[in-house]
Parts: C-alpha cells; sequence; structure tokens
C-alpha cells in the first residue's frame, strides 16, 4: 500500500494567563445563554404564553409528518377483518425476522387469512421494509412508538393487538406510501 | 452425436432427440410449460419458440428434431418478442392470485412473466371468471381460472396412470380443464399432478394455504412408507416437515411418488413422540437419563445372557432401521450369541407402478446384511411363542409396524409374558405398556444414513429435522449398548459404518456414501 506523510500544523500551546481568561470567558458566555432563556421563558410563563420548546409528553403530543415511521401496524377492514391475505411477503423482506404468520383457509371471497400474525415489536427496527413488500397494502407503519413491555413476551404484539381501522391510516400513511412506492391505486 | 449451433456456439448432442431436451442438457435455458421431460410431447404452449436458419417460421423447439449442421438462435429479437406475446396472451385471462397461490415462489408462469413477459397488462375488459377451490377429488383441488391449458396433467393421467380422469372440455377461448363428475381424480398418484403443473391450478389438499414455498428448505432423501425407495425431497421449516415431494431418479421412480406415500410424514414432528427414555418402576414408567436407560438395557442383556444363555434373548426389529443401524444390530447379535433374530416384514397392497406391497423401505437391507432368516434362529411368529411358552428372559424389540402382523391378543400375550422388554420406538404407544426399558427412536428424517431398495439399490437419507438435544440416534443407542457389552471402542458415524459393511459384506464392497450421491448405486450382484 503506498504511504502519504502528511505534516499537521499545531496551534502552539497558550500560555496559561491567556488560557484562564478564554475559558473564563468560555463559561460565562454560556451562563449568559442560559438565563436568558431562563428569564425569557419565566416572563412568557407568567404572561400565560410560555415559550418553551419542552413538549410535555405523554400528555402533550407534536404531529408526526406522514413519512414518520413507527411501529407497523395491520390494517382492519370495515368488515372488521384484517386486510392481510397472509403471503408471507412481509415475512420474508423483514430483515430482523420479526413477523411470524401461520396461514388458514376460510370459506369467505377472500379466502386465506392470517390465522396467527404476530410482530416481536423488540426485534423490529421500524425498517418499513414490511410495508414495502405487501401487495395488499395491509401493513402500513404507523406513528406509534409506545411498544415498552414489562416482559419479553409483553413485546410479542399479535394480530389482534395489530389492527388499525383503514380510515384512521388514509390521510396518516396511505397516501404518502402510494406516491413513494409510485402506486396509481389501492390494490 | 450431431453438432448443432446455438447462439454462435457449437454444442454436439445425441442424435435422436428433440432440441428442447437438448438445449437443456447443454445447459441452455428455453422457456417452456407443456413439455415434461417424463411425458409425451403436446407442442401446445408456444412458449419454446425458438428460430433455426432456413425455415420460415419460428419452430417450437419442443417438437422439432436436431439435425446435423441445425442453427439455432433462442435469444433473436423475434425470438424474445414471441414470447412476449405468449406470456400475454396467456395472463389475459389470469386471475393473478399469487398472494393466495400455493405456487407462488416456484410458479412457472411468474418466473417466465418476470424474466420475458412485458410486465404491464393492455387489456381492461373483465378476465374470465371460471370455478376456483373446485373439490375434484380426496386430495386435490382445481383452480380452473389459473390453468394455462398446457396439459401436462391430461398427459399424466393418460400415460402414466392411464385413468384419464382430467380432460380439457369446450373449444378455443372457452377451454377449460376440468374432470367429470362422477370421475374425480382419484387415482393412487392424483398429488403429482400438483408438481407438474406450471401454475398454481392443481393444488394438493394437504399443502393448501400451509405455507409459502420460498420459507421451505429441502433436504434429498428417500421414502420410507414401502420398498420401492422413491427419491424425494423433505420440505421443512421451523423444525417441521410441510411436504414431501418426489426427486427425479429415472432408475427408481423417474418423477413421481405415490399419494400414500406424499402423505407419511406427519408423525416425524408428532409432539407426542417419545423424547425420553424410561424405565419401569412397579406398574407406571418413570423417566430416566440416557446414560442410565443404556446401562440398564445392557446389564439386563448381559445378566440374561450369562444366566439363561443367548437362548433365552429374542431380537426383533423393524424394516425401518437404516443399514448403519442394522449392521451394528449384526454386531449384538455376534457379541450377545443371540439366534432368535427377526426382522417381520409388514405387507400391504402394491401395484405395478410404484407401489411395493412391502411396506417398510430397508427390508432388503436387512436380508443383505444377514438378519433375515438368521441361522437356525425363529421367526417372528415362532418368537412370539417362545415368548409366550415362557422361553424367553429378555427381548428387544426396535420399531413396532410388526405389531399389524399379528393379532394383538396375541402379541401381547407374548410380551407379558417376558420378564425383561426393551422396547425402542418413535411413540409410547402400541408397546409401551409392556415395555420395562422405553428407549425413544428416530424417525427417517431426523436421521442420515442410507436404504436398500427392493431392485438393491442403495440410496442415502440425509437428516432433515434436528431431533431435541442430546437424544440420540438409534445407531448410537445400539452403540453405547455395544460399548458396554463388547470390548473396543464402538461409535456411530453413518459414513465409517457404511464403509465397514463394504469392508465385510461383499455385495457392498467398494461402495461409499460419496459414490452413492443422490442417486444411489445398485449392489453387487
Ligand atoms: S418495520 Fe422492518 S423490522 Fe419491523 S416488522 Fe417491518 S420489516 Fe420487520
Ligand atoms: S405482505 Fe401484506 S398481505 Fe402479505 S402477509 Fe404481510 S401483511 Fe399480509
Ligand atoms: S399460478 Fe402463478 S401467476 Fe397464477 S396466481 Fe398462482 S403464482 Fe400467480
Ligand atoms: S391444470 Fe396445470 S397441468 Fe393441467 S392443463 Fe392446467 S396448467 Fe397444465
Ligand atoms: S414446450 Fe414446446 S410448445 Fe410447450
Amino acid at each position: 500500500m503506498a504511504t502519504r506523510t502528511v505534516t499537521v500544523q499545531r496551534p502552539a500551546a497558550m500560555d496559561a494567563p491567556r488560557g484562564v481568561v478564554r475559558s473564563g470567558v468560555a463559561v460565562l458566555k454560556g451562563m449568559w445563554i442560559a438565563s436568558r432563556h431562563f428569564w425569557r421563558n419565566l416572563w412568557g410563563f407568567m404572561r400565560g404564553k410560555p415559550t418553551v420548546f419542552t413538549v410535555q409528553y405523554p400528555e402533550e403530543r407534536l404531529p408526526q409528518p406522514p413519512a414518520f415511521r413507527g411501529m407497523p401496524v395491520l390494517v382492519q377492514m370495515d368488515n372488521g377483518k384484517e386486510r392481510c391475505v397472509a403471503c408471507g411477503l412481509c415475512e420474508w423482506a423483514c430483515p430482523t425476522d420479526c413477523i411470524t404468520i401461520y396461514p388458514a383457509e376460510t370459506a369467505d371471497e377472500i379466502e386465506r387469512f392470517p390465522q396467527v400474525f404476530d410482530i416481536d415489536m423488540s426485534r423490529c427496527m421500524f425498517c418499513g421494509l414490511c410495508e414495502e413488500a405487501c401487495p395488499e397494502e395491509a401493513i402500513v407503519m404507523s406513528h406509534n412508538v409506545e411498544i415498552a413491555a414489562f416482559s419479553r413476551r409483553g413485546t410479542v404484539w399479535h394480530k389482534e393487538d395489530l389492527l388499525v381501522p383503514v380510515r384512521e391510516l388514509e390521510r396518516t400513511r396511505f397516501r404518502h406510501i402510494r406516491k413513494t412506492y409510485e402506486r396509481s391505486t389501492e390494490p | 452425436m450431431v453438432k448443432i449451433t446455438v447462439d454462435g456456439r457449437e454444442i454436439e448432442v445425441a442424435n435422436d432427440t428433440m432440441l428442447l431436451p437438448a438445449l437443456i442438457e447443454a445447459g441452455i435455458h428455453v422457456p417452456h410449460y407443456c413439455w415434461h421431460p417424463k411425458l409425451s410431447i403436446d407442442g401446445s404452449c408456444r412458449m419454446c419458440q425458438v428460430e433455426v436458419e432456413g425455415s420460415p417460421k419460428l419452430v417450437i423447439a419442443c417438437n422439432t428434431p436436431v439435425r446435423e449442421g441445425m442453427v439455432v438462435r433462442t435469444d433473436s429479437p423475434r425470438v424474445i418478442n414471441a414470447r412476449r406475446g405468449v406470456m400475454e396472451l396467456l395472463l389475459v385471462n389470469h386471475p393473478i392470485d399469487c398472494p393466495i397461490c400455493d405456487k407462488a415462489g416456484e410458479c412457472l408462469l411468474q418466473d417466465y412473466s418476470y424474466n420475458f413477459g412485458t410486465r404491464k397488462s393492455r387489456t381492461d375488459e373483465p378476465r374470465r371468471k371460471l370455478e376456483k377451490r373446485k373439490d375434484i377429488g380426496p386430495r386435490m383441488i382445481l383452480d380452473q381460472e389459473r390453468c394455462i391449458l398446457c396439459r401436462r396433467c391430461v398427459r399424466f393421467c393418460r400415460e402414466i396412470t392411464k385413468t384419464n380422469e382430467l380432460a380439457v372440455f369446450n373449444m378455443g377461448d372457452r377451454s377449460v380443464l376440468d374432470v367429470l363428475p362422477d370421475a374425480p381424480l382419484a387415482n393412487d398418484y392424483s398429488m403429482n399432478t400438483a408438481d407438474i403443473c406450471p401454475v398454481g391450478a392443481l393444488e394438493t389438499k394437504d399443502f393448501h394455504h400451509k405455507l409459502r414455498v420460498w420459507f421451505l428448505k429441502k433436504t434429498p432423501s428417500v421414502c420410507p412408507s414401502c420398498s420401492n425407495g422413491c427419491n424425494i425431497t423433505i420440505q421443512h421449516y421451523r423444525n417441521q416437515i410441510w411436504r414431501l415431494m418426489p426427486r427425479r431418479n429415472d432408475a427408481v421412480n423417474d418423477t413421481w411418488m405415490c399419494d400414500q406415500g406424499r402423505l407419511q410424514y406427519a408423525f416425524a414432528h408428532d409432539a407426542n413422540r417419545l423424547r425420553l427414555p424410561m424405565v419401569r418402576r412397579g406398574n407406571t414408567l418413570e423417566p430416566c437419563g440416557w446414560d442410565a436407560a443404556v446401562k440398564h438395557v445392557s446389564d439386563a442383556l448381559r445378566a440374561t445372557a450369562k444366566k439363561g444363555g443367548a437362548e433365552r434373548i429374542a431380537l426383533l426389529a423393524s424394516a425401518h432401521f437404516t443399514n448403519e443401524e442394522l449392521y451394528l444390530l449384526t454386531q449384538l447379535v455376534k457379541v450377545l450369541g443371540l439366534r432368535h433374530v427377526a426382522v417381520p416384514l409388514v405387507t400391504g397392497s402394491g401395484d405395478a407402478f410404484l407401489i411395493q406391497p412391502e411396506k417398510a423401505a430397508n427390508f432388503t437391507g436387512a436380508r443383505e446384511l444377514g438378519l433375515v432368516a438368521h441361522d437356525g434362529g425363529r421367526d417372528f411368529t415362532a418368537i412370539l411363542e417362545l415368548a409366550r411358552s415362557g422361553q424367553l428372559d429378555a427381548l428387544y424389540v426396535c420399531g413396532s409396524d410388526m405389531t399389524k402382523l399379528v393379532e394383538p391378543t396375541l402379541w401381547q400375550a407374548a410380551l407379558r409374558a417376558v420378564p425383561t422388554v426393551i422396547v425402542q420406538d418413535l411413540f409410547a404407544e402400541p408397546l409401551g405398556q409392556f415395555a420395562h426399558v422405553l428407549l425413544p427412536s428416530l424417525s427417517w428424517a431426523e436421521k442420515s444414513g442410507t436404504f436398500t431398495n427392493r431392485k438393491r439399490r442403495v440410496q442415502q437419507i440425509q437428516r432433515a429435522l434436528e431431533p431435541p438435544q442430546g437424544q440420540p440416534s438409534d445407531g448410537e443407542i445400539f452403540a453405547e449398548i455395544l460399548g458396554q457389552l463388547a470390548e473396543g471402542h464402538w461409535t456411530f458415524h453413518p459414513a465409517e459404518i457404511f464403509e465397514q459393511i463394504g469392508k465385510e459384506f461383499p455385495a457392498f464392497a467398494g461402495l461409499s456414501l460419496a459414490s452413492l450421491g443422490l442417486l444411489g448405486a445398485e449392489l453387487a450382484p
């Protein structure tokens, strides 16, 4: 391997008195910024017009843009059933192998459905590849990121927990993914 | 041999073949639906069209004989355009059920559409509506919308099973594949139609909506259900078998297998399988460790041999064991000097095609290794009679299929009369209640080894399912017992044992697992 030598120019070390003055100035500058915010916030708070950016989560939440990817959810059709037909493409696409599906047959017109549809949220990394793979627009990324649980078993979400009515997802996600993946219409 | 030029490359092919098989043989892929290596030529799909110099129109490769100096193009713009046209026509009425179609992932329509199709539909007319999920037989369903009318299944029923259940009805664009109302597709080989159907029109009920095929891992093996030894792949996932499929071996089963064999697999991953060795204390069987169980068995065998002589011990082994396991049993017979040894063979119905009356995979192997008709010993019923009349002190039963051979009262009375009964089996039923020591056995899907089929062809099986950690294979159990009873170091490595068999039995001489390969080899006469 060819080697290349670079000569680095370092500034000369500062002498002690100059260094002390400079760092003292930096500390004062920081204190000035902090107290400026403090007084401005206090003033705003007293007038009833808070200027703080802090969001009082969980009471307060910010709206998320449609491109935001939270946990994947299953689309629930108006008849209460899942839109998923257990085709297994999301299961295959998922890089972390966190989706488990057992298909089954029904007498309905849509003859196949997932008897079991589990997502292990402790492994899901919100990558959205399941959503991209789905030919039925049946699994989409939601805005929910609240997946904490008290046990490992609790991190596994079952089909019933994952269902979200279709109209709640129309605005937040469908339009976005149809644009992103250049799908003209719904499936 | 004749020389032909394909896409500018000169190849040599056999002179009495059609162009398509010759090209496939040479590794040149030409897409095709209706041609199948084991069926007659139909020429109906037109997918295999190629350009041959000197002929004004494109020709179908499956029905054009090769001739010296032929110049063929498989990738010219004309050919590509023709394929695209065929694909487009096939897809005009296709339902595109891929997300719920069992064939998706191994569907030729999908593959060719991906490789040679147009990707865009130019029609917006409604598609043809036909019958879906039609029950056409005890093991098969038909989706008429998905059928591309290649007639492979029709030819299969006409030429292979000669039962003629399937036919194309009507004509032109109203053609539809169907069965007659009073003649369901019920022959013993009906499920092969699902294998050869290039699309998901014919599906087996057994695999319907079970699993997407791309999850399946495939392990080459041999069907254990009869002595024909059809070559199969075990298709498994999550340590469970989802289906068995035939594997081509022209010397044994071509590309077929029988439905009965295909459906015999669920026992291998049954949750009720025996997994821990057990020893009888009083009226109950209690689980014990493997070392303790093996010690128990070898102590009992040794003590009986010492006290009453080998005359008072009998060994019954199922013909489902591999050659390697049976070889270790021959060693056990030698070490103990046993005379009462039998490999009882369960028989049933057979036919003139694949299904054999011997309902076990390795009876021929047992015979080659000298376990059948053992020197001066008795056969199965005679051994049961010895047991019943109190002339046996120990009985070692490996496998339980033999209980089907005699009345239950007969074998039950026999087992009850023996003071030490050692049972090695997959399930606690039916022998467990008579056992003093119960050793779990492994199914054919969980072990490696070889079977010898009825035509004395030795073929390999390979482990597809992982047994629970710590559970030894049958061969390992036999080796452990031998280690306790005899001098020397006994281990069980199928490849080594197979070599050992070759040294001791002239018929096996010169064979090794590597030389058997995937297709097996015949024993020396
Ligand atoms: S978001 Fe990514 S990691 Fe999570 S389930 Fe979907 S594919 Fe798997
Ligand atoms: S890809 Fe869509 S339809 Fe297929 S299994 Fe996943 S969620 Fe269901
Ligand atoms: S037959 Fe092939 S193309 Fe047709 S629905 Fe099934 S997988 Fe899709
Ligand atoms: S059912 Fe399958 S094999 Fe039979 S004609 Fe139709 S596509 Fe061909
Ligand atoms: S394979 Fe040649 S016409 Fe079908």
